[in-house]
């Protein structure tokens, strides 16, 4: 019965930041401009792979380097199911002959891909999350580099460096949407559930929660399956958006960005976690726009390029400076009555 | 919260489209603006904006002027998609896409979808066109593999060269490329042979290996064909000739330029197609020409023969615009599929329903000695490599 109080408790989260998901589609729908919508649809990629990151970082505090490694392994799938079969035997001839004569939609593929993603996270995870603190967080790099180098050196069945082409492109914003909205309401889910319970209360007092009997490893294993599902989910949507998928992609860059965009929003929270991602695009969009030039009156106001870049980095130290913990600290976004019950509650520790 | 809407709902409004016009013909650079492919994309863009500069001072095309939009890829696949999209906003008629095949596709599919021409400014890939994007896409370049079948030809017809060393570094696609069209033209060359053939990688500091290899042959080879690309071919060269490794070295375009050759001083016998000279001395004066003016718009001179495909790219399209009497998607296409050694100031150019690339061109072959670079001859290959070897 706890549960469903917690949950009664909590739900006003997952609405609340859902609403703000959604308004961000009807902002982009009323814009009606295609870069525009484009924009929305890479935010609400970002959004999947934070909240995805989120659930098992935030939940365990064990920083993942290696999560992207499933977005890969989720846009390959990608490739690997929805490209028409003749395309297919182009680039990628090693496939197997089932797997190249399949051709399933795009949800499909995002279902299979985080099905896929969910598998290795499991072999993987079954191994990594025994380690803890600085080990396990280099022991999940390794395992992103393994990753790229298979998927960079696969000639016959990832095309190695070259870009795979043929995807279907969805330039819709609506799936998008859905899926964002999923992870965030598995995130929360988990998040309430006495796996997500017992893995907090493992993060912030690990000795006392092994004596009350939780099994950490095993703990953090859910959380690293489920979080792995939700990228790879992520990876195969993004391959659809783009139309394309390299290793490459998948790799360094949107490692630290989707990060940085967790830690900057708070990693103690679900919020923190989509806020962060709200924030520094809206930032990183608005930055761009600069760069591009802005017309105010008879002259052209343009920043030179590159400053994005570097604009962002202050930004980010400006807000860790401030508020150390990210922008949402620990706490997560509710209806206002509800927020000062919670304050009063037992429970806000610090991290 | 408020705020950040309010933030987004002002933003958007600076990009409100601006709608196709009736009087002027645009053209959208979905181009790097920022990061590495900037080097790449932006010689080519300044050698089209000449082109563009000399269509409208000759009274524009189909009597309009012809304007340009830009949008900035940021050297990264999903911005490039979104710049692709910004230029079509825009009311791009024809969309010009990042040199690179990895890098310009996502804008050039969306070109594609949004039933748009496309041109990549300098792919030598085959699937930067038909193959990889869709019937609406070309390039302004030449296939690699006719970089590497045309050093082969050239130098077994010119050179009497009979023994041949392949050395491919597995880098890039465009690497991989010009070693198929010399292992395409090879077996087609009576008793030339292939005494040996090594890989190694651009970011190899050492290919000792390798060059153990070729020093261990009982005689050294006539030619060793170099299938590389910058940075690494300079360390690949400067160690073969280190070895007292004397043979021919024949490699493509990519290591044209004399930006490099400090590095290696007094280099010899070392041979590179181009599709027009950088070095003053095109055999067509109209080259040179451009040359200066190239010098004069954007205060430097070309770097490299990649500067051409910009130029060529929009002198055929406006040709094919002239011709089909409109901007209408499948008529420029098809005048476009009807250039048959459509005569530039680069050489001919064809395109045809199979194929948007160039299959057989006009090289010329610049010779270094002793450090100074120069043109010594051109080159044709006797016919053009069919598309089912190139696809391979």
């Amino acid at each position: 019965m706890m549960s469903a109080s917690v949950a009664r408790r909590t739900f006003a989260t997952p609405v609340l930041l859902g609403l703000l998901l959604i308004a961000f589609a009807l902002v982009a729908v009323a814009v009606g401009s295609k870069p525009f919508n484009q924009t929305i649809i890479d935010i609400f990629l970002k959004v999947i792979f934070v909240v995805g990151l989120w659930v098992f970082v935030g939940n365990s505090g064990v920083i993942s380097f290696g999560h992207i490694a499933f977005a890969c392994l989720g846009g390959y799938v990608a490739a690997w199911t929805t490209i028409k079969p003749m395309m297919k035997g182009m680039s990628m001839p090693g496939l197997p002959d089932w797997l190249m004569q399949t051709e399933i939609p795009y949800w499909g593929s995002a279902i299979v891909a985080a099905g896929w993603a969910a598998l290795w996270a499991l072999i993987f995870g079954s191994v990594l999350m025994r380690l803890s603190g600085i080990a396990a967080s280099i022991a999940t790099f390794a395992m992103l580099a393994m990753v790229n180098s298979i998927y960079s050196n696969w000639e016959s069945v990832t095309a190695a460096t070259s870009s795979v082409v043929g995807i279907p492109i969805i330039r819709s914003i609506w799936p998008y949407l859905v899926a964002a909205l999923i992870s965030v309401f598995a995130a929360w889910a988990y998040g309430i559930s006495r796996h997500g319970l017992a893995l907090r209360a493992a993060r912030d007092e690990p000795t006392a929660a092994a004596a009350c009997g939780i099994n950490i490893p095993r703990a953090r294993l859910i959380a690293f399956v489920i979080s792995g599902a939700i990228m790879g989910m992520g990876g195969a949507l993004y391959s659809h958006s783009i139309g394309i998928v390299t290793p490459d992609t998948y790799y360094l860059g949107l490692t630290f960005i989707t990060l940085s965009m967790l830690v900057v929003g708070g990693m103690g929270s679900l919020s923190g976690a989509v806020l962060g991602v709200l924030i520094l695009s809206t930032l990183i969009q608005t930055l761009r726009w600069l760069e591009a030039g802005v017309q105010v009156g008879e002259t052209t106001i343009a920043l030179p390029g590159g400053v994005q870049e570097i604009a962002l980095g202050v930004v980010m130290i400006l807000i860790l400076m401030f508020r150390p913990a990210g922008i949402m600290g620990n706490k997560d976004l509710s209806l206002p009555k509800r927020a000062a019950l919670e304050t009063k509650g037992p429970k806000s520790p610090r991290t | 919260m408020k705020r950040l809407m309010t933030a987004l709902a002002a933003t958007t409004c600076l990009t409100a489209p601006a709608l196709a016009d009736d009087d002027k013909i645009i053209v959208g650079f979905a181009t790097a603006e920022t990061g590495f492919m900037q080097a790449y994309d932006k010689p080519a863009q300044d050698a089209a904006m000449i082109r563009i500069a000399e269509i409208n001072a000759s009274g524009g095309l189909l009597g309009k002027q012809i304007e340009v939009v830009n949008a900035d890829t940021k050297t990264d696949r999903a911005e490039g998609a979104k710049a692709g999209l910004t230029v079509i906003d825009a009311g791009a008629d024809m969309v010009v896409v990042s040199c690179d095949y990895d890098f310009g596709s996502p804008a050039a599919l969306a070109a594609e979808s949004a039933g748009l021409p496309s041109f990549f400014l300098c792919a030598e890939s085959i699937k930067a066109g038909i193959q990889g994007v869709g019937p609406n896409s070309f390039s302004a370049s030449v296939l690699a593999a006719v970089q590497g079948a045309t050093m082969a030809e050239w130098s077994y017809t010119k050179k009497e060269a009979r023994t041949f060393y392949r050395l491919l570094d597995t880098w890039t696609e465009y690497n991989k490329g010009i070693c198929d069209g010399f292992d395409y033209m090879l077996p087609k060359l009576a008793d030339a042979t292939l005494v040996g053939e090594d890989t190694f990688l651009n970011e190899d500091a050492s290919i000792a290996a390798q060059i153990t290899r070729i020093k261990a042959l009982p005689e050294e080879p006539d030619a060793i064909m170099l299938c590389t690309m910058m940075p690494g071919a300079v360390s690949a060269i400067k160690q073969i000739r280190a070895a007292g490794i004397n043979s021919m070295i024949l490699n493509g375009s990519g290591v044209d330029g004399s930006y490099w050759l400090s590095a290696v001083p007094d280099l010899s016998n070392f041979f590179v197609p181009v599709q027009g000279s950088i070095y003053g001395d095109d055999p067509n004066p109209d080259v040179t020409a451009f040359n200066a003016k190239y010098k004069e718009v954007t205060g430097g001179d070309p770097s490299t023969q990649y500067v051409y495909p910009g130029y060529v790219m929009i002198d055929v399209w406006a040709k094919a615009v002239e011709r089909a009497g409109t901007t209408e998607t499948t008529a420029v296409v098809a005048e476009l599929e009807k250039m048959n050694a459509e005569p530039t100031l680069f050489g001919p150019r064809t395109f045809t329903s199979e194929l948007h690339h160039q299959n057989q061109a006009r090289y010329l072959i610049v010779e270094t000695n002793a450090g100074k670079p120069g043109v010594v001859d051109e080159w044709t290959i006797s016919e053009p490599i069919p598309v089912a070897d190139l696809m391979k």
